[in-house]
């Protein structure tokens, strides 16, 4: 029994709370409740969660602040639960190093989904990584990072060195949103004013390379007006 | 901004309906000898510049102007200032008191007009609250009843009714969301003063993140795409955006009757693109046709069956589209079903090869 995952959920709103953590409770999670930052900080230090579901607007402390206490310590993932209206905060969260967001409100199969796939990345990233001979395969999709060669099925897909750095990094963080200010950052090392519209330029490359369409469940998920994110299931 | 080019536009007429009236002068002066006459011109045209012109200002100014002139140029002594003499005297205060009951009511008609304007909107803005608050009754009885059902009587129901009871509440759970989404878009624009933030965004990731959001809604209803070849990026508050289309997409799924086809067409070309959202169902009936993007605000106009009627959406549609510069219309096709056309003016593509 001691093997389930534990995730620390922080919401204020009792019954957002109640669903969250029946949500979770009955996909086998262990789940530990917080409805301030203040009992969030402690529990976190002293449970060490697997997991934070965290709330962006709780009464006692702004959830970015939380959230910046928290990766001060630890690399514990976070997923930041927020209101349609507030895409800002979405790439601020995401850029103060929040896993992955989901916007309010939403069904079981859709969060349920992100918390396996936030677990499945973190779990990953410390081992795999960029092992020699690694290898990354996302349904059809594979990608031999020493030889730098992207695989459609059998149908090799050749990319420029940017596209091909763009969908290692991407692949790399599998099932975490990266936020276009982060792809550029890591891609061409400075941002310029047109840098956005120049990974824009890439991605769209790099669909059309892929022979995606829209619409289309991509390997590359396009999170308007926030980022990128490497299908992680 | 707006402000300076209104003030350059009355300084300028100010200077020309002067001007026009000077040398009009100089032919009543001249040609027909009428000077007494040439008081009466300047009376007018201080009169013209109080009324078209904002504010006091310009209609103050031109008075003094006006009676220096005439009383320099037109009246003896000729070419050189003397109030002392009374008509001279007399015809300086005519005109300032002219500016000055000519710009205290055009003032005052402006404002009126202003006034009416902000009723008109209030009122609209009654009439929407109104209708959105009968809408919001429906689903939230079925919401509290349904969960007060499932929760008292709950072992008696057999299970495809819990099953039918909790889907209940799903729809018209997710029918809310809608509106409110609906809502959260017309007071972002409403609210006056905010204006839209545009960021060039690609238009295949606004229809792909809006087709991945339609399947998941309507996974029986197929969308066929037809977009142009090439990468076309399009300024636009892409949220917005993605709130017109869906509402289009929604609004033929829902009140298309008989529809089989559901097409989203985008072309691209001379600095626009056009966005086309066709069906095969039952069109529009004439009469509605003309209002169908403000609707919902005239109570009268609704129909009593408004329960599914999300009306809203095509009004939140016009408001977007328009607060980005764009046209929106709507028509039957001859061949049945209806199109709704959109256009939206696209970016220049810089080429960085």
């Amino acid at each position: 029994m001691n093997n389930k995952y534990k995730i620390l959920l922080v919401e204020d709103d009792e019954h957002i709370r109640i669903m969250v953590g029946a949500m979770l409770e009955s996909a086998g999670y262990q789940v530990i409740e917080a409805q301030t930052c203040a009992t969030a900080l402690s529990l976190a230090s002293s449970h060490v969660p697997d997991l934070i579901v965290l709330d962006l607007g709780l009464p006692d402390a702004d959830g970015m602040t939380l959230l910046q206490s928290v990766r001060e310590r630890s690399l514990i993932p976070v997923i930041v639960l927020s209101a349609r209206s507030d895409e800002t905060d979405k790439v601020a969260a995401l850029d103060q190093g929040a896993n992955d967001y989901i916007t309010k409100p939403f069904g079981a199969a859709e969060f349920l989904a992100r918390v396996r796939s936030v677990l499945r990345f973190s779990r990953h990233s410390a081992d795999e990584g960029r092992l020699a001979g690694g290898k990354f395969q996302l349904r059809d999709l594979t990608i031999e990072y020493d030889a730098r060669r992207v695989f459609i099925g059998s149908r090799e897909v050749h990319l420029t060195q940017t596209e091909y750095n763009i969908v290692a990094l991407l692949s790399e963080s599998s099932g975490k949103v990266m936020t276009y200010s982060a792809i550029i950052k890591a891609i061409w090392g400075y941002p310029d004013s047109g840098s956005v519209k120049k990974l824009q330029v890439n991605m769209a490359n790099i669909r059309r390379k892929f022979g995606v369409s829209p619409g289309q469940n991509s390997y590359i998920i396009n999170e308007l007006g926030v980022g990128y994110r490497m299908d992680g299931e | 901004m707006g402000k300076w080019k209104l003030w350059l536009r009355d300084l300028i007429l100010s200077s020309v309906i002067l001007t026009v009236c000077f040398f009009t002068s100089v032919v009543l002066e001249i040609v027909f000898h009428i000077p007494e006459q040439i008081s009466a011109a300047f009376a007018f045209a201080v009169f013209l510049i109080s009324l078209l012109t904002d504010g006091y200002f310009f209609g103050l100014a031109s008075a003094l102007v006006s009676v220096l002139l005439v009383n320099y140029a037109f009246t003896f002594p000729y070419f050189a200032l003397d109030f002392f003499i009374p008509s001279n005297f007399f015809s300086a205060i005519v005109m300032g008191v002219i500016a000055l009951l000519t710009g205290a009511l055009t003032t005052k008609v402006k404002h009126q007009e202003a006034m009416k304007a902000e009723s008109q909107r209030e009122r609209m803005r009654a009439n929407l609250l109104r209708a959105i608050s009968h809408d919001l009754r429906t689903p939230l009885t079925t919401i509290y009843g349904s969960s007060a059902a499932l929760r008292e009587n709950g072992d008696r129901l057999t299970p495809e009714q819990k099953d039918k009871m909790l889907l209940g509440i799903q729809e018209d759970a997710q029918w809310l969301v809608r509106m409110v989404e609906n809502l959260l878009s017309i007071t972002r624009i409403d609210s006056g003063n905010v204006r839209i933030d545009l960021v060039s965004t690609v238009l295949e990731e606004l229809v792909d993140s809006v087709i991945v959001k339609f399947r998941k809604r309507y996974p029986n209803q197929p969308v066929h795409l037809e977009l142009p070849e090439e990468l076309v990026m399009i300024p636009m508050d892409a949220m917005l955006m993605e709130q017109v289309l869906m509402n289009l997409l929604e609004n033929a799924v829902q009140h298309a009757a008989g529809m089989k086809n559901l097409i989203l067409r985008v072309t691209a070309g001379e600095g626009q693109a056009v966005f086309e959202i066709q069906d095969d169902g039952c069109g529009i009936p004439e009469d509605r046709l003309s209002r169908i993007f403000s609707g919902y605000y005239d109570s009268k106009d609704r129909p009593e069956d408004a329960r599914r009627n999300a009306g809203i959406g095509l009004s939140v549609c016009a408001t977007i589209v328009r607060a980005h510069g764009g046209t929106i219309q709507a028509e039957n096709l001859p061949s049945g079903g209806a199109l709704f056309r959109f256009t939206l003016k696209t970016e220049e593509m810089t080429d960085e090869q």
